[in-house]
């Protein structure tokens, strides 16, 4: 780390590394690894780190679909029940499909013996229709995005008790115990399947023209659509990429725990929001790097893997999670305050700052559909 | 579609049907009654005991406290915010109380239950209004807060106040013949009435969800009309919270799962929408009496709790579709 940092000035690196080398996150994520190693002799082991990484896995998956639909002024509250409704529907589906040829694959005690690959295809199929329908729902039909993603909230965790009759599955089979359990040069399998995610998500939005469209769209939605973009199109395909990361995220994190039930993952929308908010995300669209959101999934499981280090009980960090995200809110707002008067030339003094809030009071803007 | 392009649409609506924010639930509260008309006669058909002042007790007792909720919902959602935190607000509120149960004072646990949920409300109203936090992000942090605080002080742990006679009155006792959460009902319904349709606050109330910078302009404190409408939901849902565990005699930090959402449904349902400055607190009475009519039906129908959530989620979603197509005709 030493010998990288103490090139951050020199013109000669590459802009990329520049750019990561002066991001807060970054450092957040090295006073983490300081401030871990030196209060618990465990968290710089192996084990430690790979079981950290991993679950960053799951929630960086979730909060990099969460990224997608922020960034074109939407919201998807429903990612957490697609994660563990797409999987329950991939296990269900195998199940019956055994059945329709005369096998039997759901053996003594709700154990799931059938081939993992026929799961994860519809796993992966099943969380892209429910983006689609979302999308459609938010796009075509003029649904609030929160109003539609919290009633498949609702009805998808409903029908998740509906589908496994309130009884956990449990997951066997070589695939799953690869997708969960091996490690890589010190990285676990799941990770890579995010990281390769995010190449694409790269890929997609650096490098096309349709990635491109969607900062547009978040930006400006009616100047995007003036400039002949169809927006409809790429807020159900954002909301498309959402289910199908949800899904990719059931994979990883049901092939860790071997097992899936109805009431998985509640409240993982809310970490994934708040990852979202502080890699940097803004809320009403048109700002925010995927990158950032998985290097903010990394800081968030090492936080959460320290305060269980040092013993915190999980009610502290759900308190933790609540006033983080709250903070971050809080912080990228009065940041985007002090950039707008910096561009516009203004000086920052406490007499602005006093100034502003109090502006900022008489003048804000109604935010309901985030 | 984003804020301002919905806060647009409805201004344009506002300005060239000549339907005010006040007048036009009076179309969408004909259609409800008559939904409700036609629910209850379904009912008698499948079952002929449906039709009975006590079925209509237990479905009245059954809403009473999401309702209740749902009248500090309808304000904040006409405010143009949203409250999504109201099940930690009941769970936060009920525990602190609860906290309080050895001194064997019925009026010290209310008065510290409802405190508390004036206090939550309070804090949402303030990130939202003075810190400009968005409200579905605040509400949102604030529900996970509540409940991580509720587990905290609580030690995971359930309190029982059946030894307080007069605090189980509260959800179980008769007072004129009538059940008291259903008397609470009536006189929530009462004074949330008169306070949006009566007063000085309910004009304020339409006028800052319908336009906030002609509001301002206007001379109204809209951050004042927002910290109010907040502190009414919290105490709304402290009240409701309050009522269930008297009913049950019993409370615990995970208590309440999901309430948002059937609050949100109510809401919804009755016709408040979420751009602002329109909704009613008879649309909600409304609502929440079709919903507890359906579930009723449901259950008579014995179709489990899960399928009726579905049911209840795609409610939802038929009732905010048809709105949003008149709103787009209109423009």
């Amino acid at each position: 780390m030493s010998a990288s940092t103490s090139g951050a000035g020199a013109p000669s690196l590459p802009r990329p590394v520049v750019r990561l080398l002066r991001d807060p996150l970054l450092w957040l994520i090295v006073l983490i690894v300081v401030i871990g190693a030196a209060s618990s002799p465990y968290f710089l082991t192996p084990l430690n780190i790979a079981n950290t990484i991993r679950n960053a896995a799951a929630i960086g998956l979730l909060s990099l679909g969460m990224t997608m639909v922020l960034l074109t002024g939407r919201i998807d509250l429903s990612v957490a029940a697609t994660m563990v409704f797409s999987v329950i529907v991939g296990v269900v589906v195998t199940v019956e499909l055994g059945a329709l040829f005369g096998e039997r694959w759901l053996v003594r005690g709700n154990s799931f013996a059938g081939p993992p690959g026929l799961v994860i295809a519809i796993t992966l199929m099943t969380g892209l229709v429910v983006g689609i329908v979302n999308g459609i729902g938010v796009a075509y039909l003029k649904v609030a995005s929160f109003i539609m993603t919290l009633v498949a909230l609702t009805a998808l965790r409903g029908l998740n008790y509906i589908l496994t009759t309130g009884h956990p599955f449990y997951l066997k089979g070589a695939t799953f115990n690869w997708i969960g359990d091996s490690v890589y040069l010190g990285i676990p399998t799941g990770f890579l399947i995010a990281l390769a995610v995010l190449a694409a998500m790269l890929l997609f939005l650096r490098g096309s023209v349709a990635g491109r469209r969607f900062y547009a769209i978040g930006g400006n939605e009616y100047a995007a659509l003036y400039a002949g973009i169809k927006t409809a199109r790429y807020v159900v395909l954002a909301f498309a990429i959402s289910g199908l990361c949800a899904a990719i995220a059931g994979v990883v994190l049901t092939s860790r725990l071997k097992s899936v039930d109805a009431p998985l993952a509640s409240g993982y929308e809310l970490t994934a929001i708040a990852i979202a908010v502080i890699a940097g995300v803004s809320l009403s669209g048109g700002v925010g790097s995927p990158l950032r959101a998985l290097l903010a999934s990394l800081a968030f499981a090492g936080a959460l893997n320290l305060l269980g280090l040092w013993g915190v009980s999980t009610w502290y960090q759900n308190l933790a999670i609540g006033l983080v995200l709250l903070i971050a809110v809080g912080i990228a707002q009065a940041r985007q305050r002090i950039l707008e008067q910096k561009r516009s030339g203004g000086r920052i003094t406490y007499a602005w700052l006093l100034d502003s809030w109090r502006r900022y009071w008489n003048d804000k803007r109604q935010s309901v559909d985030t | 579609m984003t804020a301002s392009q919905e806060s647009q649409a409805d201004a344009r609506l506002r300005k060239s049907g000549g339907a005010s924010g006040l007048r036009r639930p009076n179309t969408e509260i004909l259609s409800r009654l008559l939904i409700l008309v036609l629910l209850v006669v379904i009912g008698q058909v499948i079952s002929s005991s449906f039709l009975s002042l006590e079925n209509f007790k237990i479905i009245l007792l059954a809403v009473a406290g999401i309702t209740i909720v749902a009248f500090g919902m309808t304000m904040v959602v006409i405010s143009g915010e949203i409250d999504l935190s109201v099940a930690g607000v009941a769970v936060l509120s009920g525990i602190s109380g609860a906290l309080l149960l050895e001194t064997e004072s019925t009026a010290l646990v209310v008065a510290v239950t409802l405190a508390v949920g004036l206090l939550l409300g309070l804090v949402n109203g303030v990130m939202v209004a003075w810190i400009g936090i968005p409200s579905l992000i605040a509400t949102l942090a604030m529900l996970g807060i509540a409940r991580a605080l509720a587990n905290i002080v609580s030690r995971g742990q359930a309190y029982y106040p059946d030894k307080l006679e007069s605090f189980l009155w509260l959800g179980r006792g008769d007072l004129l013949g009538l059940p008291v959460p259903i008397l609470l009902l009536a006189v929530a319904a009462g004074i949330a009435l008169v306070l949006t349709r009566l007063t000085l606050f309910g004009r304020k109330l339409y006028a800052t969800g319908g336009n906030a910078t002609a509001a301002r302009l206007s001379g109204i404190r809209t951050d004042r009309v927002k910290i109010a409408v907040f502190m009414i939901c919290g105490f709304s849902a402290a009240l409701a919270g309050m009522l269930e565990s008297a009913r049950l005699a019993y409370i615990n930090p995970a208590a309440f799962p999901g309430m948002e959402l059937s609050v949100l449904a109510v809401t919804v349902l009755g016709g408040a929408a979420l751009a602002g400055g329109s909704g009613s607190i008879t649309g909600t009475l409304l609502a929440a009496l079709i919903i507890g009519v359906i579930n009723s039906l449901l259950n008579q129908m014995g179709v489990s709790i899960y399928l009726q959530q579905v049911v209840t989620a795609l409610i939802i979603l038929a009732v905010v579709l048809p709105g949003l197509k008149q709103r787009l005709l209109a423009k």
